[in-house]
Order: C-alpha cells, then sequence, then structure tokens
C-alpha cells in the first residue's frame, strides 16, 4: 500500500466512522442519560408498558411461523426451476425473484389493496389477519431461498445423483435425501431461513400496515421514536428503545454469526456442472411454478390496478369504477400532501446523495480490506467485520440513531438539515457495496494489474484503464442496489424526515394511505404512487439482473 | 453372464446401432475408439442411467432393460471420481457398505485412510477409494467410464494393473471404456472397437 492509498483509505474509515458508528455512539449516550445504565430494567419495561406490551413474543413468533411458510412456499419453486429446465428460464427467475428488490411498503400496499377494505376485507377480521402478515413476508422473502438454493440445485454435478443411484446405499428416495440432498441443501436453507427470519423479525411497514392490534420490536420503536431521549418527557420511550434495540441487536448479532458460519458450510467444495447437463424437461414443473409466479405476481398486479380502481360515492354503494382520478390526485397533491413530482424529486435526490457518498466509501473500505489480507489479515478481518456492524442494526435503529446523535450535536439540525435522510441511507448501504465489491476484488486477476505496472502505467491509470472497466459489472450491481435500497428506505426515513418538505415517495405511499377511507382516492392515489416507485425499483432490478455475474447468483 | 443383445441409441447421430456384446464371468473387456463414439453412452445405457432406443440387456439370464439403475446391481467408475466432499473416506465407502472398510483400503493400497477427508486426497487416491467403494458394494458387473485418463502415466500404470488383479481376485466381470490402445491392452482379455462396429 503507498502512501496516496493508505491516505484515502485512513480517510475512508474516518468518515465511515463520523457518519455510522458516531452517531449511533451519541444517541446510546443519550438514551443512557435518560433511562440510566440498567439492561435488564430497559428489558422489562417493554412488557411493562401499554405501548409494547407483548412485542417481544408477537416479534418472535411472528418471524418464526414467516420463515417456515417461506421455506414452504419457496423451496418447491426452487427445486423446480434448479431441477429442470425452462423456457425464457433467466425470466421466470425475475420475475420469481422481483418481490425481494419491491420495498417493503409496496408490499405492504399490494397485501393490504387485496385482503383490505374493498379487496377481499379479510385484514381486519381477527382469525385472518394474522396470515396475512405471515403470508407477505413469506411472498416477499421467498426470493432468498430461491436465490440461495436454486444455484446449488442448477449446477451440482449430476454424477453425483448417478453415483449415488448405482451403490446399495443409494437405492431409495430417502437414502438418497439423507445421502445427498439433505447434506447439500441444508447450509443453503439454513443460511436462507436465517435471513428471512431476520427480515420478518426487523419488518415495520407490512407490521405498520397489516397487522391489527400487535406490534414488533421495530414498529414500537418507531412508534415512540418522537419522545425518544428527551429528558423529563416521556421517559419510559427511551427504556423501551433502549430494551427492543438491544434485543434487536443481540438477534441481528446472532443471525450475523450464524450466517457466517452456515456460509463457510456451503462453501464446501462439491464438483459443479453446466446447467445445461444438469436440467431436464418436466411439464408437471409447471404444477409448482404457475401457482407461484401467480402468488409473486398478485400483489405487484394490485397495485397497479388498485391505484385505477375508484370507489364510486356518488351511488353511496361500494361500486367501482375505472379511473385515473387517483393517479390526477396523487400528481396534483393537497394541502397535506406534497404532490408526487415533489417526492419523486426528494427521492432521487437523495438517492443520488447516497450514491455519490456510499459507493465510493463502500469502494475504498472494501479495497483497503483487499489489500490488508495481503499485508495484516487480522487487521483486514478487524476492519471486515466494522464495516459489517450496521448489519447488525434494524433500519427503525439506524434512524434513531442519526436522530438523537445529530439532536446531541445541533438539535436544530434534525428539522433544517435537508439531508439528514442521506446520511441514514449511507449507514444502510455502505457494508452492501463492500459485501458486493470485495469478492469481485478478491477474485481480480493481478496478474493484469502487474502486466500493467511492467508496461509502465501510473496507479492513476491502471485503476481507470484496467481495474475499472474489468470490475464495472460488479461496480454497476453496487451504484444499481444502492440507488434501489435508497428510493425504497422506509424505516430510517420514517423517523429522521422530521420536515414534511423532505418526504420521499415511501413517506408519501405511507401518508396517502394513512388518509380516512371514506376519501375514495385514499387507495388509489396511495397505489399510483406506489406504482411509480414499483416501476422505477424493476427498471433498476432488470439492470441488475443484466449485468450479474452468474457466479454471484446466490448473493445479494 | 451379461449379454447386450442388439443395441441401438442416437443423439442426432447414431452411436451405436445393433450392437451385441457377451461377458462372462471374470471376464474384462474394453471398447476402445475416439472422443465422441459413444463410449460413455453405452455404459450409461448398461447401468440404467440412460434409456436405449432399442435393444436388451440381460444380466444372468433376466431382462434388465427396464429395470431402474438402482436395481440393476451394475456399479460404474467415472472418468473423475465422484466423492462427496460432505463425507469422509470413511462415510463415502459407507454409501456401499458399513462393513469391511479397513481391509477393502488395504485391498486398494490405502491403509489407514478411513477417517480422512475426500478432498485431502490426490486424484489417484480419490480414484482408488472410488474403486474400492464400488467393490464394497459386490456389484454383478463394475463398468469403468475412463477412470484412468485423468492420471498421470506412472500412476495410471500402476493403478490399470492394481484394479485388474483386485477384478481378477473376485471374478467380477468388467466393461472398460477409453481411447487410449496402450491401456486396453494392459487392463483387459479382449477389446471391441466401437467406432468399427
Amino acid at each position: 500500500m503507498n502512501n496516496t492509498q493508505k491516505f484515502f483509505s485512513i480517510l475512508a474509515v474516518f468518515i465511515y466512522s463520523a457518519i455510522t458508528i458516531i452517531p449511533i455512539v451519541f444517541a446510546i449516550d443519550r438514551l443512557i442519560l435518560v433511562s440510566g445504565f440498567n439492561p435488564i430494567l430497559w428489558i422489562q419495561s417493554l412488557d411493562q408498558n401499554y405501548v409494547s406490551q407483548n412485542s417481544i413474543a408477537f416479534t418472535f413468533v411472528q418471524a418464526f411461523f414467516s420463515t417456515i411458510l417461506t421455506v414452504l412456499i419457496g423451496f418447491p419453486v426452487a427445486w423446480v426451476l434448479g431441477r429442470h429446465s425452462w423456457p425464457f428460464k433467466a425470466f421466470l427467475r425475475s420475475i420469481l425473484t422481483l418481490p425481494f428488490v419491491i420495498p417493503a411498503i409496496i408490499a405492504a400496499m399490494g397485501f393490504l389493496t387485496i385482503t383490505g377494505p374493498y379487496g377481499l376485507d379479510v385484514r381486519t377480521d381477527e382469525s385472518t389477519w394474522w396470515w396475512t402478515l405471515i403470508f407477505s413476508h413469506a411472498w416477499f422473502n421467498i426470493a432468498l431461498i430461491i436465490r440461495f438454493c436454486e444455484p446449488v440445485l442448477s449446477t451440482l454435478n449430476p454424477n453425483f445423483e448417478e453415483q449415488l443411484l448405482l451403490l446399495p446405499n443409494g437405492v431409495t428416495f430417502f437414502s438418497r435425501l439423507k445421502n445427498l440432498w439433505i447434506p447439500i441443501l441444508t447450509p443453503s436453507i439454513a443460511a436462507a431461513s436465517c435471513m428471512t427470519f431476520v427480515f420478518s423479525f426487523t419488518s415495520f411497514a407490512l407490521v405498520k400496515w397489516i397487522t391489527v392490534r400487535d406490534k414488533t420490536l421495530e414498529s414500537t420503536m418507531a412508534e415512540v421514536s418522537s419522545s425518544a431521549g428527551i429528558q423529563g418527557y416521556m421517559e419510559p420511550s427511551s427504556d423501551i428503545v433502549l430494551g427492543a434495540s438491544l434485543i434487536q441487536f443481540l438477534v441481528l448479532l446472532a443471525s450475523l454469526w450464524l450466517m457466517s458460519f452456515l456460509q463457510q458450510r456451503r462453501q464446501t467444495k462439491w464438483q459443479q456442472a453446466s446447467e445445461l447437463f444438469v436440467q431436464n424437461k418436466n411439464a408437471k414443473g409447471w404444477f409448482v411454478l404457475a401457482p407461484a409466479i401467480f402468488f409473486v405476481q398478485l400483489p405487484i398486479i394490485s397495485v397497479i390496478l388498485g391505484s385505477f380502481r375508484v370507489r364510486d360515492v356518488s351511488e353511496n354503494s361500494n361500486s367501482f369504477k375505472w379511473s385515473t382520478e387517483g393517479w390526477s390526485e396523487a400528481f396534483q397533491g393537497s394541502y397535506s400532501f406534497p404532490p408526487l413530482s415533489e417526492a419523486l424529486f426528494n427521492s432521487l435526490i437523495y438517492s443520488f446523495g447516497t450514491l455519490i457518498i456510499a459507493l465510493p466509501l463502500g469502494y475504498i473500505l472494501a479495497s483497503t480490506i483487499h489489500q490488508l489480507e495481503e499485508n495484516n489479515f487480522n487487521l483486514s478481518r478487524i476492519l471486515e467485520i466494522y464495516t459489517m456492524l450496521p448489519f447488525a442494526l434494524s433500519a427503525a435503529m439506524i434512524g434513531l440513531g442519526i436522530m438523537l446523535g445529530i439532536i446531541k450535536l445541533n438539535p436544530s439540525a434534525a428539522y433544517d438539515f435537508r439531508f439528514l435522510p442521506v446520511l441514514a441511507h449511507v449507514m444502510i448501504t455502505v457494508p452492501f457495496v463492500v459485501r458486493i465489491i470485495l469478492p469481485a476484488l478478491r477474485s481480480f486477476d493481478l496478474s493484469y494489474d502487474e502486466n500493467a505496472k511492467v508496461l509502465g502505467m501510473s496507479n492513476f491509470s491502471r485503476f481507470f484503464k484496467i481495474k475499472l472497466p474489468l470490475m464495472k459489472g460488479s461496480i454497476l450491481v453496487a451504484t444499481v442496489f444502492t440507488l434501489a435500497m435508497s428510493l425504497g428506505e422506509f424505516g430510517a426515513s420514517f423517523i429522521v424526515a422530521r420536515n414534511s418538505e423532505w418526504i420521499t415517495l415511501p413517506l408519501l405511499i405511507d401518508s396517502l394511505r394513512g388518509k380516512p377511507m371514506k376519501d375514495p382516492l385514499t387507495v388509489p392515489s396511495s397505489n399510483a404512487v406506489a406504482t411509480v416507485l414499483m416501476l422505477i425499483t424493476m427498471i433498476l432490478f432488470l439492470i441488475v439482473e443484466k449485468f450479474r455475474n452468474t457466479k454471484d447468483r446466490g448473493m445479494f | 453372464m451379461l449379454s447386450c443383445l442388439n443395441l441401438s441409441k442416437k443423439y442426432g447421430k447414431i452411436l451405436f446401432n445393433e450392437l451385441n456384446i457377451n461377458l462372462e464371468k471374470g471376464e474384462i473387456l474394453a471398447i476402445i475408439g475416439p472422443s465422441g463414439c459413444g463410449k460413455t453412452t453405452l455404459l450409461r445405457c448398461i447401468c440404467g442411467l440412460e434409456e436405449l432406443d432399442s435393444g436388451k440387456i440381460l444380466l444372468n439370464g433376466d431382462d434388465i432393460t427396464k429395470i431402474p439403475a438402482e436395481e440393476r446391481g451394475i456399479g460404474l467408475l467415472f472418468q473423475k471420481p465422484v466423492l462427496y466432499p460432505h463425507l469422509t473416506v470413511s462415510g463415502n465407502l459407507s454409501l456401499a457398505s458399513f462393513n469391511n472398510h479397513d481391509k477393502v483400503l488395504v485391498e486398494v493400497g490405502l491403509p489407514n485412510f478411513e477417517d480422512r477427508d475426500v478432498d485431502t486426497l490426490s486424484g489417484g487416491e480419490g480414484q482408488r477409494v472410488a474403486l474400492a467403494r464400488a467393490l464394497l458394494a459386490n456389484p454383478n458387473v463394475l463398468l469403468l467410464d475412463e477412470p484412468f485418463s485423468a492420471l498421470d502415466l506412472d500412476m495410471s500404470i500402476k493403478l490399470i494393473s492394481d484394479v485388474r488383479a483386485l477384478l481378477k481376485d473376485r471374478s467380477c466381470p468388467a466393461i472398460l471404456v477409453t481411447h487410449n490402445i496402450e491401456e486396453a491392452k494392459l487392463f483387459s482379455d479382449r477389446m471391441i472397437d466401437l467406432s468399427k462396429v
């Protein structure tokens, strides 16, 4: 590492610490100032306060059942998709894994349109809203099971199964299950289940809009966020935030450790083969794929159709008409809500602002980790774990951290500093950029760089003429991923965006859907904004799919 | 012992047509021919991993043509040894039988290899473990799909002579397919050139 590289590395670590770690430390300090340092009391306060009662049990139980249902729905799809050949397979894979990149607030709108008032109207029913939530979590996370399992199934050398068929302990289906399929698939299913559990555990938008009564720790934190960290004012809020954060942090940390352990198990060297040799035709697979496609596309189509379906109030009945009034309302705005264009403008500004900071920062951090791996492996491990710390924080925790941290530094900035949401989005996206760029740097063939050195090229020209063009795929994926995550981010923005002029597309959807249901344009206008956000996200997703390295199919 | 009657198979082009093969107990046959002439496909059809277009396969007089691969009792050694990376050497052998691991490992020249991880084995050692496993399954016929081709010359000559001796000791009939005539001569009792039948 030369002096210029050292300078940029130290600068990147400093900026990363200033943006991500310091606000969190300030926030914890402020909350402890109000609550005192008593972790047991923080956790006990969750069940002692009416606002957060039962949230611990509810969070764990719904995450557990969501994970089970996701595996039950996702695994057969992954199996059929991986083991058999299909026409337009890349397209099929894209539409089946689309839900994961759709912002959660859109998923919430889709499921509300289907199951809410003037839909099937089962959401408010005590006996059915629970399953609506569990199914919506399964819908959101089905892509994880497919992304983790399908590449294993579609590229496993068929000789493994053929050899087993010819051995005494591979004769029956159950012996092949025991000796081949369970060992090879368990790490992938467990890793995907672990991530599904985490996402369901920290779910906010879906819980906020679909549950009738209960709350997760994440939605509880978001609800009490405005009164947390203030001395002499609703002090139990600080206890609740600290208790919920502590539990979430421990669960996320344990999940990260488990994920890392399972990822190592996944790397067991099973010989791979081309999909062409592995897959065969099986028309019966459509009995799995067709319902799966219907399940995945239904909420998406419901959002689009729901934006044109307006209740006809003139007849004082529940009849509907097809109209663009919802779109007009969304585009024009009202006294209470800004027009769609303003929210779109804010979202674009925030996402490009996030990109400008997160991409170079994440790239330099990944590059530093990679270079340290050659010279100082222990330091590289420490830095790698340090850059992954935000993974152990949920969106609401990050939002609260940023807000309370900024209040400690400069209270007025919480309402005046327009780019506050960018800080939260940077904190969320930098670890993802590092995780996308680092494997690309590790697999970069050093001989290209060494040959360029021998040819007399400077650091600068080697970077721009050799490294950047060869790594453009990964950089583009990181770029698009950063933009998409920032555009759809809801949990942290919900807490941080205190000023109505900072409203983003997900926040506008949330606000519009919160209008009284007697207004016939409540559902269509919120769905119109959701459609715009969804189309932008889908375009970004298609770009990522085009440039995604086939070896990275098991990644994000 | 094994009779293949009028076997035919085509993949775009005809690979073999009306092919007849007879194999007696303890006999070792080599099938030679250039790459792409259908040698591997023939073995896969005999052990049941692929279906024939037409023809019959008889084992000890019984028609096994429609019997699935897992019920035929025919073993196959692949070109690259197929060892399961989540299992040790002993774990891989257990897929064939839970007994006599130490004995069969001595027979193939790998004593005390029971607890080794399979990804620490060299190419030759891996192929010997795959052979040990195939022998433990006690197959009626053993098919060998160029198992020596990936090894260096010295290693392959040693392994060919060891495997031949083991098969002869057990009177286990075998069919080797290879494109290497020298290898076929060393290993087999007789040869068939698939490109000329």
